[in-house]
């Protein structure tokens, strides 16, 4: 499963201005698997990832908007991009603010649908 | 139960920094002793302030102090650190029903019941309001009406009291509306609901070294979902269906980011 994961990982990487991709557990913040850049604190990534993702999905439920199946936090210097998967799992990755978000979507939903199998 | 107190309170006098205060409170607010609950809950949180088991007790006992303002306000703290936090939704639930919002109450307790299937009385309280609200047909006008009276901010932008809401990072509704699928105004949960996203973004942001965080955007279920901070302690939420590209969703939510900027300028906030 882990080469499987990695190789969704590499795709997403390949994506021009991807600093970094990872699977993330949920619940607590957790690296499952990471391709970063140098530089890049993937631990953190992944716990303020996964407690974002925890109070977006929070926020979204309460108003009936029902399961966030993407998001995206876009910052001056940045942007954060966020999927959950399967087995409790969120794809995620930080990229440059300008990176074609459309493109590193369907690659994080693509890992995501890796994750399943 | 007295056991029981005193079990909990030894435990706590062993550890003051302990969560159980939160379970000793509530023991006492069940026994009768508001007083003694207030001062044991106060304490707790004052070394615990994100603590939402606290603060929904606290609502709690505001609310049996009959301080209603109070009380909605530590179940907002609770839902903005735990969004889906079944006591603090059952507190904001009993204080839209003690308002004579029955179809709002019906929204917050069915999110209960969901989240706690085996809570008989979230339950038996869902089935009594909602006789409530079949029994009240004209509280859905009475609802618009209340997001009617709104300041207009958004004027001319679709869903202008539907599906955009400008609120503050406390929970309180600012300006706008947003509604849910029977067209109730559902303004004031999804102030609460977003307390603590403004916070957690701007967290995040700072802390991966990504500056000054501009917009959420959430592809929901049911929706897509743009959210940005318009000044300090100030966001917007811009809703649309999912048919509507997210993209233009973004640039809808820009337009509503300019509206709100101006007239909370000219509010002089």
């Amino acid at each position: 499963m882990n080469d499987a994961l990695m190789h969704a990982l590499d795709r997403i990487s390949r994506v021009r201005g991807v600093r970094g991709s990872m699977f993330v557990a949920v619940d607590d913040g957790l690296v499952v698997a990471q391709l970063l850049m140098e530089g890049v604190n993937g631990k953190a990534v992944a716990a303020l990832a996964a407690s974002l993702a925890r109070k977006v999905g929070g926020a979204s439920g309460a108003i009936g908007a029902g399961r966030v199946q993407f998001a995206q936090l876009a910052a001056e210097g940045g942007t954060l991009l966020v999927a959950p998967a399967a087995h409790d799992l969120l794809v995620v990755a930080l990229a440059d603010p300008n990176v074609n978000v459309g493109l590193c979507r369907l690659e994080m939903v693509r890992a995501a649908e890796t994750s399943v199998r | 139960m007295a056991d029981d107190i005193r079990t909990i309170s030894d435990a706590l006098a062993r550890d003051p920094a302990s969560l159980l205060y939160a379970d000793l409170s509530e023991l006492l607010r069940r026994r009768g002793d508001v007083e003694q609950a207030l001062r044991v809950a106060e304490q707790g949180l004052a070394r615990h302030p994100e603590h939402a088991d606290g603060l929904a007790c606290l609502g709690r006992i505001r609310a049996d102090r009959g301080e209603l303002d109070r009380a909605r306000e530590a179940w907002t703290r609770a839902l903005a650190v735990a969004p889906g936090h079944v006591g603090a939704l059952k507190g904001m639930g009993f204080t839209l029903f003690r308002a004579g919002d029955a179809r709002g109450a019906v929204e917050l307790l069915a999110l209960v019941v969901q989240a706690a299937p085996s809570d008989e009385g979230a339950r038996r309280a869902l089935a009594m309001v909602r006789r409530e609200a079949a029994a009240a047909p004209a509280a859905p006008a009475a609802r618009a009406g209340a997001a009617g009276e709104r300041p207009p901010v958004f004027l001319g932008l679709e869903g202008a009291a539907a599906d955009i809401l400008l609120c503050d990072d406390r929970g309180r509704v600012i300006a706008g509306g947003l509604t849910g699928a029977d067209a109730s105004d559902v303004s004031e949960l999804a102030a609460a609901a977003l307390a603590g996203v403004s916070g957690e973004a701007q967290r995040t942001a700072q802390y991966l070294g990504l500056g000054a965080w501009g917009t959420i955007v959430a592809e929901t279920d049911r929706a897509n979902l743009v959210l940005a901070p318009v000044t300090a302690g100030a966001l917007l939420l811009v809703r649309r269906d999912r048919s509507v590209p997210i993209g233009l969703a973004v640039r809808v939510a820009e337009r509503a980011l300019g509206a709100a900027s101006a007239w909370l300028e000219r509010q002089g906030a």
